[in-house]
C-alpha cells in the first residue's frame, strides 16, 4: 500500500499537478476491454493508453487487455454490462457505445455503461482517387449529383460511422452514391487507390499511406477547424492544408468520432473520478500527444458534463440519420 | 538490381547480436504460443505489442515476425503429434502428419514439415525481395469480384476430392458455411443467427471448432479403438532428421507447386489457411497414387506446410506496401506499425528503407534461425509421445479446453469445444468428411462478403464476374477445377478402354 | 449395442434439425434478391436448406439400404467394450468441463489430472499430485504471469490470494 501511494504521488508530481488523496484505488488487475479486433483503431487506442499508464506507473495494478470485437464491438460492451458494479473493467470504444443499440438488436443498452472520458476526436475526410478530375469537394459533389446512383462510396462496415456520414452528405446535398461496405478502413483505402470506387470517407490515418504515394487525394475535412499543421505529406501539402468542408461550401460542418472510455453501470463515483483523472494524465503525456499527432486525430479531453453533453448532441445527430434511413431496430 | 543492394543494406541492419537474440527469443516464444491451441500467433503478437512501444521499430518488427514464424512452426508440431492444429493454418498438416506419427514416423513427419516450411518461407521472401513493386501494383487490381473468384478457386480445388458420400460432404460443408455466417454481417450491419444469444455475437470461432473436431474428436476415437497412441514409441535419433532432409529434394515438384500456391494466396487475400488447404488438394489431385493421402503420405505434409509458410511470409508484402493485412497476424502487426509511427503504403519502401529492408533481411535470417531451433526441438517433442497415454491424454484434454478458453475468454467456448468434439467423433466414425466443414468456416463468410460486395458494385448483375480479363481468368480456372473431377473419371475410363483394346 | 443403422439415422436427423434451425434463423431477414444482390438472410437460408435436404437424402439412403439389407448397416458401430472405453474417457472429460465453469480451470485441471492418473492410470498419489499441480502451475506461470491472460477462475483462487 505504501509503494502504491508513493507511486501515485510520484506520478502526480511528475505531471506537475496534485491529484490529492485518492478515495478509490484498483485492488486487483484491471481489465481493458477493447471493442474491436486486434489491430483496429480502438485496439491501438487502448494499447497506447495501456503503454502510457505502464510507462509512467499511473497505477500499480497490472493491466490485462482483452479484445472483444464481435458484433462491431457489441460483444465488448455486453462484457462491460456483465461486470455491473465492478470498477476493474474498463471498456474502450468510440461513439459505437451509444449508437450500436439503435441499429442492431443487442443485449445491452447505453444505460448499462458509465461514461468516463473521451481522449480524442478522430476526423473524417472525403477522399477521391489521385487521378480523379476533382480538386475540391464542390466539383465532386456536383459531378455525383449530375449522375445520381453511379458513383461508389467505400466505407468500413454497414450502418457505422462511414455510412452514417455518407447519408448525412446525401441528405445535406442531394447527391446519391452507391455505398459499398468493406471489412475496414484499410480495405476501403486500397479499393480507392485501385480506382474500384470513386471516394471514401476514411479517417486521416487510414488513408495516409496512399496519400503519400499520390494514389488518393483529400478534398475536405468534416471538422469545425482545419487540422493541425503538419509536415508536408504529398506535393507540399500537409494535414493543415486540407480545407474544412464548410470552407469548401458543403452544408455540413462537423462529423467526428470520439475515442471513449467507459465503466460498467453502478460503479462507485470515486472509481469514475479515479479513471477520469488517470485518463486526463494520459492525455497530457508527450507520448499521447505524439500518438494523436501521428494519427492526425484531434486531441481533446472531455469528462463529466462536457462529455455527457457531447454524447447527447452526437447521439441526437446520428439518431436523426438512422431514423431517416430506416436503420433503427424496434 | 536495386532491390538486391537494398537487401544487402537490410542485412547490415538486421545482422546484429541484439537482433539475432531477439529472433531467437521471438521464435521460442512463438513455438510456445503455437503449441497451445487457441493461443495463436495473432494473440501472441498482440500480447507482445506493448513491450515493443519502447523499442525502435526495426527491433520491434523483428521480434514480432520471429514470434510469428515460431508460432507457425509450433502449430505444425501439435498437428502432427496430437492431431491438434495449434494454428488454423496447420489444419491441413494433420491429414497426413498425424497418421505418420501414429505409424511411428513422428520424427520424419516433423522434419519434413519444418524443412518444407522453411523452403516455403524462403520462396515467399525471395519473391518479396525481387518483385515487391510489381506485386504491389498487381494487388491493387483486386476488388471484390476478384476476391470472390480467389475464394471460389479454393473451394473448387477442394470439392470432389475425398471419396466420401457426396451428400455427407454437402452436409459437412453446409454446416461450415452456416457456422461462418453467425454474428455480425458486415455487408448489411445485421446480427444474424445468434437467436438472441449474446455468446454468439462474435460468431463461432474457427479455432474452437478445430480444437473440438480435431483434438477432442481424435482423442475419443483413439480411446474407442483402444490404441493409446500405439507405435509412436519409436526411437528418436538425430540421424533421422538428417536422413529425412536428404529425402526432401525428391519432392521438388511438390515444393515448387506449393510455394507458388502459397505465394499466390499470400498476395491475394486467400491467406495462409486457405493456401495450405488448396495446396493439399492440388497435391492429392496431381498425385499418381491419391489413395495414399490421408494415410501418412509425406507429400501430404510437405505440400500444406510449404504453402502455409510461403503465404505467411508473402502476406507481409501487401501489409507493408498496401496496408492490407494478408493474415490475422499481419493485421495485428499493422496496428503495431501505426503505433510506431509508420504508415504502411507504397512509399514506405522508399521512405523507411532501413525498416522495410531490415525486416525483409530479418525474414531470411529469422526463418533460418527458426528452422534450426525447431529441428533441435524435434527429439524433445517426439519424445513427448513416449509418455504413457494415461498421463499425456488427460493433459492434452486440459490443454485443449484451456486453449479454447484463451481464444476469447468466453466460458461458452468451453462448451462449444466439447460439442465440436462429439461432432468430430461421430463424423469420423460415420465417414463424414471434416475438411469441407473447416474450409467453409475459414473462407465462407469472406466469400459471402466478397460476393455481396460485388453485387452492390454491379447492382445485382452476375456479369461482373466476367467483366475484366483478370476476374474472368480466375473464374475460368475455378470452373475448370470444379469440373475436372467430373471429367477425370470419364477420361480415365476412355483411356482404360483404349489401353485394353491394344492389349 | 448401437448398430450403424441407428447411428447413421440419428446423425442425419440431427444435422437435418441443425439445417432447419439455420433456415428459421435466416427467415428473420430477407432471403430474396434485390437491386443490391442477395439479402442478408439468403446465404444462411440456402445453406440451411441444403444441409436439411442432404441430411434427408442420407436418411432416405440409409433406410433404403436397411430394407434392401445391404451396406452392412447391421454391423455393430459401437460394442459394449468400446462404449465402456469411450465413456471412461468422456465422463471425466465432461466432469472437467463442469468443474471448469464452476470451480475455475486451475482447480478443474488439478482434480481432473489427479483423477485420471490415480484412478484410471493406476499411478500412485505422489506422481499424480505432482503432475497435476505441476501442470496447473505451468499454466498459471505461462498464461497468467507471462502472457497476462486470465483463465476462468472459481471461488478458490481468491482465498489463496492468486
Amino acid at each position: 500500500m505504501k509503494n502504491l501511494c508513493i507511486a501515485a504521488g510520484l506520478a502526480a508530481a511528475s505531471f506537475g499537478f496534485a491529484s490529492g488523496a485518492q478515495a478509490w484505488q484498483p485492488t486487483k488487475p484491471v481489465e481493458f476491454v477493447v471493442t474491436s479486433g486486434p489491430g483496429g483503431g480502438t485496439d491501438n487506442f487502448a494499447r497506447v493508453v495501456q503503454s502510457i499508464i505502464t510507462k509512467h506507473k499511473l497505477f500499480d495494478q497490472p493491466i490485462v487487455v482483452v479484445n472483444k470485437g464481435g458484433g462491431s464491438g457489441a460483444e465488448g460492451f455486453i462484457h462491460g454490462k456483465a461486470g455491473k458494479g465492478d470498477p476493474h473493467r474498463v471498456v474502450f470504444g468510440t461513439n459505437n457505445a451509444y449508437l450500436l443499440p439503435y441499429v442492431a438488436k443487442l443485449g445491452y443498452k447505453y444505460s448499462d455503461l458509465t461514461p468516463v472520458a473521451a481522449l480524442a476526436l478522430d476526423e473524417f475526410i472525403i477522399w477521391v482517387n489521385g487521378s480523379a478530375p476533382y480538386n475540391d469537394a464542390k466539383s465532386y459533389i456536383d459531378a455525383v449529383k449530375a449522375k445520381p446512383g453511379t458513383f461508389r462510396m467505400a466505407g468500413s462496415q454497414s450502418k457505422d460511422t462511414d455510412q452514417t456520414l455518407t447519408s448525412m452528405i446525401q441528405i445535406a446535398t442531394g447527391a446519391k452514391w452507391i455505398y459499398v461496405p468493406f471489412q475496414g478502413g484499410g480495405a476501403a483505402a486500397v479499393q480507392l487507390a485501385g480506382a474500384h470506387v470513386d471516394s471514401n470517407t476514411n479517417n486521416p490515418n487510414e488513408n495516409v499511406g496512399q496519400w503519400k504515394a499520390g494514389q488518393v487525394k483529400p478534398l475536405c475535412v468534416f471538422s469545425p477547424n482545419r487540422l493541425a499543421k503538419s509536415e508536408p505529406v504529398f506535393e507540399g501539402k500537409g494535414w493543415g492544408d486540407i480545407p474544412t468542408c464548410k470552407e469548401a461550401g458543403l452544408p455540413l460542418e462537423t462529423f467526428q468520432m470520439p475515442r471513449t472510455v467507459w465503466l460498467p453501470a453502478e460503479v462507485p463515483a470515486d472509481a469514475v473520478a479515479f479513471y477520469a483523472d488517470i485518463m486526463e494524465k494520459v492525455s497530457k503525456t508527450p507520448e499521447w500527444q505524439e500518438f494523436v499527432t501521428r494519427t492526425a486525430q484531434t486531441g481533446r479531453f472531455m469528462t463529466g458534463k462536457e462529455f455527457t453533453d457531447f454524447i447527447a448532441k452526437d447521439d441526437a445527430a446520428n439518431a436523426k440519420v438512422f431514423e431517416a434511413e430506416g436503420w433503427v431496430v424496434k | 538490381m536495386d532491390n538486391v543492394a537494398s537487401l544487402m543494406h537490410g542485412f547490415s541492419v538486421a545482422l546484429t547480436t541484439h537482433h539475432v537474440l531477439l529472433m531467437m527469443a521471438g521464435v521460442l516464444l512463438g513455438i510456445l504460443v503455437g503449441v497451445l491451441p487457441g493461443l495463436g500467433a495473432p494473440n501472441g503478437v498482440s500480447l507482445l505489442l506493448p513491450l515493443t512501444f519502447s523499442m525502435d521499430p526495426v527491433s520491434a518488427i523483428i521480434l514480432l515476425t520471429s514470434l510469428y514464424w515460431g508460432a507457425l512452426f509450433g502449430g505444425s508440431t501439435t498437428s502432427i503429434l496430437f492431431n491438434i492444429p495449434g494454428e488454423p493454418s496447420s489444419v491441413a498438416t494433420t491429414f497426413d502428419g498425424h497418421p505418420m506419427a501414429k505409424q511411428g514416423r513422428a520424427t520424419e513427419a516433423l522434419s519434413f514439415a519444418f524443412l518444407s516450411a522453411g523452403f516455403g518461407a524462403m520462396a515467399g521472401v525471395i519473391l518479396i525481395t525481387l518483385l515487391s513493386g510489381w506485386v504491389a501494383n498487381f494487388a491493387l487490381k483486386f476488388s471484390s469480384p476478384e476476391y470472390f473468384a480467389v475464394y471460389f478457386m479454393t473451394f473448387a480445388s477442394f470439392i470432389g476430392l475425398g471419396g466420401a458420400s457426396p451428400l455427407k460432404a454437402i452436409v459437412s460443408m453446409g454446416i461450415g458455411f452456416a457456422l461462418a455466417s453467425i454474428g455480425m454481417d458486415s455487408v448489411s450491419g445485421n446480427v444474424r443467427l445468434t437467436f438472441e444469444f449474446d455468446a454468439l455475437l462474435g460468431g463461432v470461432s474457427f479455432l474452437i471448432a478445430v480444437i473440438g473436431l480435431f483434438g477432442i474428436g481424435e482423442l475419443l476415437l483413439t480411446m474407442e479403438e483402444g490404441l493409446k497412441f500405439d507405435g509412436v514409441q519409436a526411437k528418436v535419433r538425430i540421424g533421422d532428421v538428417l536422413r529425412t532432409a536428404a529425402k526432401l529434394p525428391r519432392y521438388w515438384l511438390a515444393l515448387l507447386r506449393s510455394s507458388i500456391i502459397g505465394i499466390w494466396m499470400g498476395i491475394t487475400p486467400g491467406g495462409p489457411t486457405a493456401a495450405s488447404f488448396m495446396s493439399y488438394a492440388m497435391a492429392k489431385r496431381s498425385s499418381r497414387h491419391p489413395a495414399k493421402f490421408g494415410k501418412g503420405e509425406p507429400e501430404g505434409v510437405i505440400s500444406p506446410e510449404t504453402a502455409d509458410h510461403a503465404a505467411g511470409s508473402a502476406a507481409m508484402l501487401p501489409m507493408l506496401a498496401l496496408g492490407i493485412p494478408g493474415s490475422a497476424t499481419a493485421a495485428v502487426m499493422m496496428g503495431g506499425l501505426m503505433i510506431w509511427g509508420l504508415n504502411p503504403g507504397p512509399t514506405l519502401f522508399t521512405e523507411r528503407p532501413d525498416f522495410v529492408w531490415g525486416l525483409i533481411a530479418s525474414m531470411y535470417l529469422g526463418n533460418v534461425v527458426a528452422v534450426i531451433v525447431v529441428l533441435a526441438t524435434v527429439p524433445l517433442f517426439a519424445s513427448i509421445l513416449r509418455i504413457p497415454f494415461a498421463i499425456i491424454g488427460p493433459i492434452i484434454v486440459a490443454i485443449c479446453f484451456i486453449g479454447a478458453f484463451t481464444v476469447a475468454a468466453k466460458p461458452f467456448d468451453i462448451w462449444l469445444a466439447l460439442a465440436f468434439g462429439i461432432v468430430g467423433y461421430v463424423f469420423k466414425k460415420l465417414d463424414y468428411p471434416i475438411a469441407p466443414l473447416v474450409l467453409a468456416m475459414v473462407i465462407g463468410d469472406k466469400a459471402e462478403d466478397a460476393f455481396r460486395q460485388s453485387m452492390i458494385f454491379s447492382q445485382g448483375s452476375l456479369s461482373i464476374f466476367w467483366s475484366n480479363p483478370l476476374v474472368s481468368t480466375l473464374m475460368a480456372i475455378g470452373l475448370i477445377l470444379l469440373l475436372l473431377p467430373l471429367v477425370g473419371p470419364v477420361a480415365r475410363r476412355l483411356r482404360g478402354r483404349t489401353a485394353a483394346r491394344t492389349v | 449395442m448401437i448398430t450403424r443403422f441407428w447411428a447413421e439415422s440419428a446423425t442425419a436427423v440431427a444435422t437435418m434439425v441443425f439445417g432447419l434451425v439455420i433456415v428459421k434463423g435466416a427467415l428473420e431477414f430477407g432471403i430474396g434478391w434485390d437491386s443490391s444482390g442477395p439479402q442478408p438472410g439468403a446465404f444462411p437460408f440456402y445453406t440451411g436448406l441444403l444441409v436439411a435436404l442432404a441430411s434427408l437424402g442420407t436418411l432416405a439412403i440409409t433406410i433404403g439400404k436397411r430394407f434392401a439389407g445391404s451396406g452392412g448397416l447391421q454391423e455393430i458401430s459401437l460394442d459394449g467394450e468400446q462404449f465402456r472405453r469411450v465413456a471412461a474417457f468422456f465422463l471425466p472429460l465432461l466432469g472437467f468441463v463442469l468443474l471448469s465453469v464452476t470451480l475455475g480451470m486451475y482447480v478443474a485441471t488439478i482434480l481432473y489430472l489427479v483423477f485420471a492418473m490415480r484412478f484410471q492410470g493406476g499411478y500412485g498419489w505422489l506422481p499424480s499430485l505432482a503432475t497435476a499441480i505441476g501442470a496447473a502451475a505451468f499454466f498459471y506461470l505461462a498464461l497468467e504471469k507471462f502472457f497476462q491472460i486470465g483463465l476462468l477462475k472459481g471461488p478458490l483462487e481468491p482465498l489463496l490470494g492468486l
